[in-house]
């Protein structure tokens, strides 16, 4: 769902392939005809932003037929009553209005996900990035909480991380509400361990996400940022404002390894080393802890960036000194060791990676996590059903921005590409600037042919763009990727958030296309 | 021409953690290939992990801190960076209290940076204004 897994994770895509061949049903959920679909045994090209009203009506009829797991949701779930009456309304008819598609085929894919011996639901930003992602999150939970899977080989769920180490950045601590070992912020032991080891007070009140920080900074409440690796200005939501932002702070430091278009507006910009030039561990999508090594000798006036921060820490009165990248390791081991506790780099060495929960050298490491599903008799806590309902994408198309624009990846580039414009000689790269994707019928309507440079504008700002025309949409909705600052779409999406996770719309604002 | 070092280590870009094998050759990587030996993906790579290394040895890499004098960004030296943003940092924590601050961490980094760059907003700023790009 939501996952264009051959283009932003191109070797998950392989096994998932592979396993089509030994016998596995791959089931796309997509508003896009992306690659995946050719392997897929059906495709449900929704509507950009209607997966509740989707997966609710998945629900229905999994009720209705019976084919739910009645003792698992007795001895593990709670509020199952609350879940069957908000399905109630989710007819597939109702479902199919919503979602534009057959009722026949929601039916056929809710009786398939619940009768195999086991299903995965795989899925990425298409499912977070809307203004309902935590509930479309909450949707999917409550699928796999219905029909038992989850805590068992071949079932779960499987939000595929973008990032190779977004996972590790959050358990280290890299969160306004947990400490590292993904504890608790407002758990008074979990602060008393920390504190003792550090020999600080550390402040109690969980703090902003980035999207309250934007806030605070709006209401002129926030002085100083401090930046690392990131290039928010050209991916973060209504870029105009972003910056309009960023000029209000007296202090703006930019920690990377180019100049990035928020490092031009920074106040201090920091050299640092990338990857290849450092030592450490990076935690990949499955929770594997692997070592990533030093290949070469960097610039000998950049630092790495846990070094700039040592050393700052230690002229700002709090000195912080560590030999090496497993000095550190090893007291990450010592303070979440429930979690990290057995996977020292010698045992990393000789197993290539370990899965965390890892609490003590004889253990094997958790390749499975939830397995208490289907170990104990009786639940040590149970789960609830968290029931939602379908809302609708936050701006519509209309007469004045008749298409329906959403955003995402494309194979060959990352992110802000700040990286990826420099493949090694001889690669032949087939995408090399930014397009906007759009149905043959619309292009037909508007007089607009492959190639051809357009003006694209939302309610927010304005672009001038390439046209390719492709059957990978549907009339109605165009596509866009953000990695050319020389067509910066994010100029163009919606600056509306998910209330609870502070992601933004990027799926789904409202466009119109029009000749130059 | 130097001696051929072989490095394993784990791929930079997304978050399927695939092992990879650089060929190193004068401090430069060489040729990258994927690790047989590795889990994740059995000596497979896709064309990002294989290919777009080059920017580890851009021209246009950052060598030097620059700080902003007059409206334009300069170079400095580390000692001069570092106590600009101290004084900085220390005055407007004194100021407007260590809530007026926010860090922006980095999914790209190692664990290791990350462990510290969260010990340093807490235990230094004493704030918990730290957040990273897993909602972009």
């Amino acid at each position: 769902m939501g996952s264009n897994t051959t283009e932003a994770h191109p070797i998950i895509a392989n096994r998932m392939k592979k396993a089509v061949k030994a016998g596995l049903k791959i089931i796309v959920i997509d508003p896009r005809k992306i690659d995946m679909v050719k392997v897929a045994h059906r495709h449900l090209q929704i509507n950009v932003g209607s997966d509740i009203a989707l997966i609710n009506a998945f629900i229905r009829v999994i009720l209705k037929e019976g084919l739910y797991n009645p003792e698992f949701i007795k001895k593990f779930t709670v509020d199952f009553d609350r879940l069957t009456k908000q399905v109630e309304p989710y007819t597939p008819e109702y479902a199919a209005t919503i979602t534009g598609l057959k009722a026949e085929d929601i039916v056929a894919t809710a009786r398939e996900y619940a009768s195999s011996s086991g299903s995965m639901i795989a899925y990425t930003l298409g499912i977070t990035e809307h203004h309902c992602g935590v509930n479309n999150v909450f949707d999917i939970a409550n699928l796999a909480l219905l029909t038992g899977n989850i805590g068992k080989q071949g079932t779960g769920i499987m939000p595929l991380r973008g990032q190779n180490n977004v996972q590790g950045a959050g358990d280290m601590g890299c969160l306004p509400n947990q400490l590292t070992g993904a504890m608790s912020l407002a758990n008074n032991d979990f602060r008393a361990r920390f504190e003792k080891e550090w020999n600080v007070e550390l402040n109690p009140n969980a703090g902003d996400t980035q999207t309250r920080t934007f806030d605070r900074l709006e209401m002129g409440e926030l002085k100083a940022l401090y930046v690392i690796g990131e290039n928010p200005l050209l991916a973060d939501v209504h870029m105009n404002h972003t910056r309009t932002l960023l000029e209000k702070l007296d202090l703006l430091i930019v920690q990377d390894i180019f100049l990035t278009e928020t490092a031009k507006m920074a106040d201090v910009v920091l050299p640092a080393r990338s990857w290849g030039e450092v030592d450490g561990t990076y935690t990949n999508t499955d929770r594997r802890i692997q070592r990533v090594r030093k290949a070469v000798d960097a610039h000998p006036d950049t630092k790495e960036d846990w070094e700039i921060l040592c050393e700052l820490s230690t002229i700002m009165g709090y000195p912080m000194r560590y030999t090496n990248s497993e000095e550190i390791w090893d007291e990450i081991r010592k303070l979440a060791w429930e979690m990290y506790g057995g996977i020292s780099y010698e045992r990393l060495e000789k197993e290539y990676s370990i899965h965390y929960p890892c609490p003590d050298e004889s253990h094997p490491g958790t390749l499975i996590l939830h397995e208490r599903f289907h170990q104990q008799e009786t639940a040590v806590s149970k789960s609830s059903f968290v029931p939602v309902d379908y809302t609708e994408p936050l701006e519509l198309p209309d007469a004045e921005y008749p298409f329906t624009l959403t955003t995402g990846r494309r194979y060959e580039s990352y992110n802000t590409h700040t990286q990826t414009r420099h493949y090694a000689a001889g690669v032949k790269v087939k995408q090399t600037e930014e397009t906007v994707d759009i149905h043959p019928d619309d292009a037909m309507k508007l007089g607009i042919t492959n190639g051809e440079v357009v003006q694209v504008r939302s309610r927010r700002g304005e672009l001038e763009v390439k046209v390719k025309v492709t059957e990978q949409v549907v009339p109605g909705l165009v596509f866009m990727s953000f990695h050319w600052s020389e067509t910066p779409t994010n100029v163009l999406t919606l600056n509306e958030f998910d209330p609870i996770s502070g992601t933004a719309e990027y799926k789904a604002c409202a466009v119109a296309i029009s000749r130059i | 021409m130097g001696e051929t070092n072989l490095v394993k280590t784990i791929c930079g870009y997304c978050g399927t953690g695939c092992g990879l094998v650089l060929e190193v050759e004068d401090n430069k990587i060489m040729k990258i290939r994927g690790d047989k030996e590795a889990p994740v993906n059995k000596g497979q790579t896709c064309v990002k992990g294989a290919f777009a290394y080059e920017y580890v040895h851009a021209k246009n890499r950052l060598t030097t801190p620059l700080i902003r004098k007059a409206g334009k960004l300069v170079e400095s030296t580390w000692d001069e960076a570092y106590q600009l943003i101290a004084n900085k940092l220390t005055e407007i924590k004194t100021t407007w209290g260590s809530n007026a601050i926010s860090m922006f961490a980095c999914a790209r980094n190692t664990n290791e940076s990350n462990f510290v760059t969260q010990k340093f907003m807490r235990a230094v700023l004493n704030s918990n204004n730290i957040d990273g790009c897993n909602r972009t």
